[in-house]
Order: structure tokens, then C-alpha cells, then sequence
């Protein structure tokens, strides 16, 4: 090797000593950490001295009756939320995707669920929702879909309605600028030979669309797989994970673990759980990007 | 040479003798001619040293408060203010958030990053106990005046070496505030049992408008509380008062007695949705929409009529929540308090000593309490008397002896702190498992019984840590 390939390569490196350190100080310390206090009975306590359990917590965790629904819980929540999404993302970029007037102005206004705080959302959402003021509550009372003085909120199948429906609102602008954009990519002679083919609106759809959104819809599958379910904010502002812990997902079960009973140790065990599930993703992720490459 | 080591060793006996002689005590006078009793000896004091005058100048305090309003905070926030200017020293208060106070007490704890005094409830007091961070406190109790402070009180700050950690300044209790007008209009006495608080509850229910008495359950304390109200007139108890050992797991079937009570009071004459109701929700239900009759309260109620709707605040009264048949065994009490942190340093031990004497005069007592009536009354005595002569609580004296009574001469509990400081009171206040069977048992998802078993199983393993 030159000594200006040396000096160019040893360059590089140093270029990425900064990234590097970045993710051992950041990442990976904080992962060896998680995965160390899973296997003791670390606490909040500072009296307590952390002693090594084996996979106690782990036996803990598995044999909770709870465990099982907030794992559900976190299947439900995550399936139909990232369903929502992509249906939404999908049908509203074909949308925008369309020549019309006030397109710009359109396209920024969809936007808009993607910049609202989610704190601004819960409450919002927690106000009109509300059994004795809320105006939500109050039409579908006078629906005769609620019971006097009652919320979705406060029902244990509705509130995880509510809340899948609100993270579908406020997250689906993601995926609607991605498939824009890949719409945008698709060459429209494909339209036009399947046109002149005597191809219908639909057929069109179906069979050049959706195979050429193929590639981005697997890559939003599994981002949104991994940002949904390891969500936590929204949920526990507009629930706190009730009523009778039917909205408690497995983001909200190791906050209570770690924060509320102190359990540092349980809170990490459960942590992995979830963790491995979203590894699961990344590796699915990964190995469709060079299956691509 | 055997002599002149005897001699050396008589000398040595000798010097001895002498050197005990002097560290001894002194000899006794001579005894009575008579035979009458010789007088108790004194206890022996060492000679009283003079308190060393610190000069504090330079001097910085970390105060935390956690506090749900505004105008109390005010009113700490001044008193600190002018204590520390003098005082001479600098003051830095921090405000926490109530809803994640004990989390934030252990991290201090645990970083051992704790303030030097802090105004905290017995939820926090226990947590910073349990963490080995907070001063005995009884010699600052004794210089304000032992006495002035009730032995309830007193005793549910007590640990387990028998040492005060934190010092009475509030007290708070839990009492049934109902509408006078309605009861009047519908010719309903005060209930004396269960059954008669359910009839009358039952009774005061009126079409869709009015509910006769929410059973609030959100899920962090608020839950946890309104079952332990309940609890505490039956005479159950998470841990021994006599012994601190945890009862809970002893008590099933008349624990399961108590939630199937609590699941009848929902189904009768509660609203729908007051399972995730909070303090907020009832408290406003109550004070200012006028939607539900009667509720549980520490008596905050009568801060959200005055500040919301002020024609209803005459409108409320209160009473003592019934025993099963009449004979309440005791309630549900709280309060607030000062507590100090341990310090390496005698200087700095003795400026939180001065600064927490000097929060202790009447009128500083008084003005706390005053900063939300009825909420809170001062639990150091000579500040009674100003409380009850303010404007503030003129109208609500019944109130206020009801109140009194039920908290000076009457036996009360804290969750958890029933045999004094423990760190259960912490976990019972931070865990979510009160809310999760509550209300599982009042939407149908659990039995009575498996609601009990969710609570005792989750409580029952934090006590096998403590």
C-alpha cells in the first residue's frame, strides 16, 4: 500500500473515530448495560445492594398473568396502527400524487398531524373524549352509542380503538411522503402501454402500481413495525395504559416496572423481550436491503 | 530484682488507682444519718456545651417541594425567601412534579444528589427513609415543643430504630364531602353504616345528571386510595400496625368483602367512566359542576368551589366515611412535612436544624396551611387557633372540628405507614396494580377475589424486598 493510500485511509478512520465513539458511549454501552441488569435485581432503591439473579426476572415475567395481555396488547396496538397507516399513507399520496389545483397547499396541509406534539394531541383528544364535557362523548351519547356519562376512554376494547386511531392520525403523513415519492419515481410508460392495452383504473393499480411500491412498502413495514411498538407517549398520556391495563403495552409495562415498582432489573428483562422482537425486524430489514444491493 | 519489679508494679497500681479515681464519678455524699432512702441520684449530664454559633454567610439550601398548587408552592416559596435572607444564606427552590416524585426522590437517592431539606408528602418521606438519606429530626421536634404536635402524627414519621425523620406541617384528611342542599331537599340523614351509606348514595342518584357517589380508580394512588378509605373503617391493613409485618396476605376474605363493597358502590351510584377518574375529575363533578352528590376527598373540593364556582361553596358540607355497622375502626389520614438530609458537615447540619426551627413559628405554620383551606390544617398546634380564626374557613368551622377530631383524637392510617415509616407506602403509591384490579373488578374482567389476588401478589413481593 502507498503511503498515500495510508495516509488516505488512516484519514478515514479518523473521520470516524467521532461516529464511533458516539455509538459505544450511546448505543452499545447503554445496550451491554440493559442487558446486564436484566439478569440482576437492580433497583431504584440505593440501599439495596444489586446482587446477579440468573434469569429470574426473566422466569418473573413469563409467568405473570399480565404479561401475556400487554404482549397482546403491544400485537394489537402495533398491527392496526401500522395498517392504518400505510392505508392511509397510501391512498392520500396517490392523491397528492394526482395534477389538481392547490396541490402545494394541499400536501401541507396533511402534513400538519405530523408536526402536532403528541402532549397537545392527548389532550386534546382526552377533552373531547371526556363522559361529562366532551363533545365526542357527548354526540355519541346522544347517539345512544355511550352510556350516560360514559367514554370510549374509560371502556376496556374502545380506548384501544382510540388510541390506534389517534397514532394512525397523527403518524400517517410518513409513510404518505414516502410513497409520494416513489410514485413519483414510477415511469409513466407503464401506464401508458397498459392504456393502450385496454388496462382499467383499477388493473392498473394492482398490477403496476403495488409491485413497483413493493421495495418501499416492506422498508414501511418494518420502520413503522419498529417505531409503533416501542411508542410510548401517546398511549400513557391518553390512558396511562388502563382502564383494567387494556391499552398497557410493553413500552408502558417497563416504565411501571422500572419507574413505578423499581425494578430496574425486571424493567431491563422486559426491555429485551421487546428489544429481540425488534431486532427480529432489523434483521428482516437489513437482508431485504441487500437482497436490492 | 523480683523487688524492684514489685515496686515498679505497686507504683503502677497506685498511679492506676489514682487515674480511675479521677475519671470516675464522684464519690457519693455521705449517706444519711438516718435511714431514709438516699435521694435518686441525677441523671449524669455531661456539662451542657454551648451551642456553637455558626456563621452561615456563604451558605446555599436546596429546597424541593411537591406540590399540586400553585398557591401553596407561593407561600413555601416566600417563607424560604425571607428565612434565607435572614438567615443570611442562599436559597434554591425546586418545584417536582407530584406525579413522578418518588421516582425522582430514589434517582436523587440512588446519584445522591438529594436537596437539603425537602416539604414532601409520607409517600416521599418513606421513599427518602428507605434510601438512608433523610436526619433524625426529634431533637428540631423537641426545641419546637414535642407536645404540639400529636402523637399520631409523630408516630407515623417514626422508623424502625424508633427516630422521628420528618417533621408534622400539614395534615390532611380523607372525609366524605356531600351536598348539604341535596340532602336537605330529599330528607336524608348522615349514614351511620355501609348499607346505609349505599341506600343513601343509591338515593341521591338522579337520572343522567346527578350520581350519587363516584368510585374514582385511576390507576396511580387514586385507586390505591379510595379502596383503603374503605379498608381502613373495616379494620384492614396492608402491614401490622403493632408490628409492621405485612397483614395483607392474612386478611382475604375480609379484603374481598371490602372490593365486592367497592364494586356494589360502582354498579349502584357511580358514573360510568369514574373508573379512570382522578382527583381533578370528581373534585370538579363535585364542586363545580354540581354532577355528582357526595365523594371522597381530602377536602380540596372546597378550593376548586371557591375558585370556580363560588355559590356552591356554601352548599358543602362533610362527614367521617361509616364503619361496616357503625363503629369505624379508623380512616385514612395524610399530611405533609419537612424533612432534612443527612450532611457531613456540622455546620451544615446545623443551618437546616436553625432553618427548620425558624419555619415553625404560629403564623408561619398557619399561612401554609392557609395557602389551600381545608385541603390541609396546620398540624403544629399553636397554629390552630390563628387557622380557625382566618376568613378563609370561616364558614366551614363544623368542618374543621369534623376534620380535627377525626385526626387528633381518632385513629388514622397512611397506606403502608401503619407501624411508621416503610418503603410499602412508596410502592403503593407508584404502582399501577390498584388500578389494573379495580377496575378489572368493576368492568367484569376479575372476580372480587381475583382482583384481591392481583394486589396482595404484587405487594406481597415488593414486602419480601423491604
Amino acid at each position: 500500500m502507498s503511503s498515500y493510500s495510508k495516509r488516505h485511509r488512516l484519514i478515514g478512520i479518523l473521520f470516524a473515530v467521532p461516529a464511533l465513539i458516539f455509538l459505544l458511549t450511546f448505543v452499545l454501552y447503554p445496550v451491554a448495560y440493559n442487558i446486564y441488569l436484566s439478569f440482576t435485581n437492580a433497583s431504584l432503591s440505593a440501599r439495596k445492594a444489586v446482587r446477579f439473579v440468573g434469569l429470574k426476572n426473566f422466569t418473573a415475567m413469563f409467568s405473570n398473568k399480565l404479561f401475556k395481555q400487554y404482549f397482546w396488547n403491544t400485537c394489537k396496538w402495533t398491527f392496526w396502527s401500522v395498517l392504518g397507516q400505510m392505508l392511509l399513507g397510501l391512498g392520500l399520496a396517490m392523491l397528492i400524487s394526482q395534477p389538481m389545483k392547490g396541490a402545494t397547499a394541499i400536501r401541507s396541509f396533511l402534513l400538519i398531524p405530523y408536526v402536532v406534539p403528541a402532549v397537545t394531541l392527548a389532550l386534546v383528544s382526552k377533552w373531547i373524549l371526556n363522559s361529562d364535557y366532551g363533545i365526542v362523548s357527548y354526540w355519541c351519547q346522544q347517539a345512544g352509542w355511550l352510556d350516560a356519562r360514559q367514554s370510549f376512554l374509560a371502556m376496556k376494547g374502545p380506548a384501544m380503538w382510540v388510541v390506534v386511531i389517534l397514532n394512525i392520525w397523527r403518524s400517517y403523513p410518513f409513510p404518505m411522503l414516502i410513497y409520494w415519492a416513489a410514485l413519483k419515481s414510477i415511469d409513466r410508460d407503464l401506464y401508458e402501454a397498459a392504456t393502450v392495452d385496454g388496462s382499467t383504473k383499477w388493473q392498473s393499480f394492482l398490477y403496476i402500481t403495488l409491485p413497483q411500491l413493493r421495495a418501499t412498502t416492506a422498508v414501511l413495514i418494518i420502520l413503522r413495525i419498529v417505531w409503533t411498538a416501542t411508542y410510548y407517549d401517546l398511549i400513557y398520556m391518553v390512558t396511562g395504559g388502563g382502564p383494567t391495563g387494556s391499552t398497557t403495552t410493553l413500552p408502558i409495562l417497563i416504565y411501571q416496572t422500572s419507574f413505578g415498582s423499581g425494578q430496574l432489573g425486571a424493567g431491563a428483562a422486559i426491555s429485551m423481550v421487546l428489544g429481540v422482537l425488534m431486532l427480529g425486524c432489523i434483521v428482516i430489514y437489513i437482508r431485504n436491503n441487500m437482497k436490492e444491493e | 530484682m523480683k523487688r524492684i519489679i514489685a515496686l515498679l508494679l505497686t507504683v503502677l497500681m497506685v498511679f492506676g488507682l489514682c487515674a480511675c479515681g479521677q475519671s470516675a464519678a464522684p464519690a457519693p455524699a455521705e449517706a444519711p444519718a438516718n435511714n431514709e432512702p438516699a435521694p435518686a441520684a441525677e441523671p449524669e449530664t455531661p456539662a451542657a456545651e454551648e451551642p456553637q454559633a455558626y456563621d452561615y454567610s456563604g451558605q446555599k439550601l436546596v429546597i424541593w417541594t411537591c406540590l399540586t398548587a400553585d398557591a401553596q408552592y407561593e407561600v413555601l416559596n416566600k417563607q424560604f425567601t425571607e428565612l434565607g435572607k435572614e438567615m443570611g444564606v442562599e436559597v434554591e427552590v425546586e418545584r417536582l412534579s407530584f406525579n413522578e416524585m418518588i421516582q425522582k426522590l430514589a434517582t436523587a437517592a440512588s446519584s445522591g444528589d438529594v436537596p437539603d431539606i425537602m416539604h414532601v408528602n409520607f409517600g416521599g418521606t418513606a421513599q427518602l427513609y428507605a434510601d438512608e438519606v433523610l436526619m433524625p429530626v426529634d431533637g428540631i421536634i423537641d426545641t419546637i415543643g414535642a407536645n404540639d404536635f400529636s402523637e399520631a402524627y409523630k408516630r407515623v414519621l417514626t422508623g424502625a430504630d424508633g427516630n422521628i425523620y420528618g417533621i408534622p406541617d400539614w395534615a390532611m384528611h380523607t372525609s366524605v364531602w356531600y351536598r348539604k342542599d341535596l340532602f336537605e331537599e330529599k330528607g336524608l340523614e348522615i349514614p351511620k353504616t355501609w348499607s346505609e351509606f349505599k341506600a343513601t348514595a343509591v338515593a341521591l342518584n338522579d337520572g343522567a345528571d346527578m350520581a350519587g357517589f363516584p368510585v374514582p380508580l385511576d390507576g396511580v394512588q387514586v385507586a390505591a386510595q379510595t379502596l383503603y378509605e374503605l379498608m381502613c373503617s373495616k379494620g384492614i391493613y396492608f402491614l401490622d400496625p403493632k408490628t409492621g409485618e405485612y397483614i395483607f396476605d392474612q386478611e382475604k376474605e375480609e379484603a374481598i368483602e371490602v372490593i365486592d363493597y367497592l364494586v356494589d358502590l360502582y354498579k349502584s351510584a357511580s358514573p360510568a367512566a369514574s373508573l379512570t377518574w382522578s382527583w381533578g375529575d370528581y373534585r370538579n363533578a363535585l364542586a363545580v359542576s354540581g354532577t355528582v352528590a357526595m365523594t371522597l376527598d381530602m377536602g380540596a373540593v372546597i378550593g376548586n368551589a371557591q375558585g370556580n364556582n363560588p355559590e356552591m361553596t356554601t352548599k358543602l358540607g362533610c362527614f367521617d366515611f361509616p364503619g361496616v355497622d357503625g363503629n369505624k375502626v379508623a380512616s385514612f389520614g395524610s399530611g405533609y412535612c419537612f424533612v432534612g438530609t443527612k450532611q457531613d458537615e456540622p455546620l451544615r447540619e446545623a443551618l437546616i436544624t436553625d432553618f427548620l426551627i425558624a419555619l415553625y413559628t404560629p403564623e408561619r405554620a398557619a399561612e401554609r396551611a392557609l395557602s389551600r383551606p381545608m385541603f390541609a390544617f396546620p398540624s403544629y398546634l399553636p397554629a390552630f387557633e390563628i387557622y380557625k380564626q382566618s376568613e378563609k374557613v370561616a364558614d366551614f368551622q363544623t368542618e374543621i372540628d369534623t376534620i380535627f377530631d377525626a385526626f387528633e383524637n381518632s385513629t388514622w392510617y397512611w397506606y403502608g405507614m401503619e407501624n411508621g415509616l416503610s418503603p410499602m407506602s412508596a410502592h403503593i403509591e407508584a404502582t399501577n396494580i390498584f388500578g389494573v384490579a379495580l377496575q378489572g373488578a368493576c368492568d367484569g374482567t376479575y372476580t372480587s377475589e381475583e382482583a384481591y389476588d392481583l394486589i396482595n401478589e404484587d405487594l406481597a413481593a415488593f414486602a419480601a424486598t423491604m
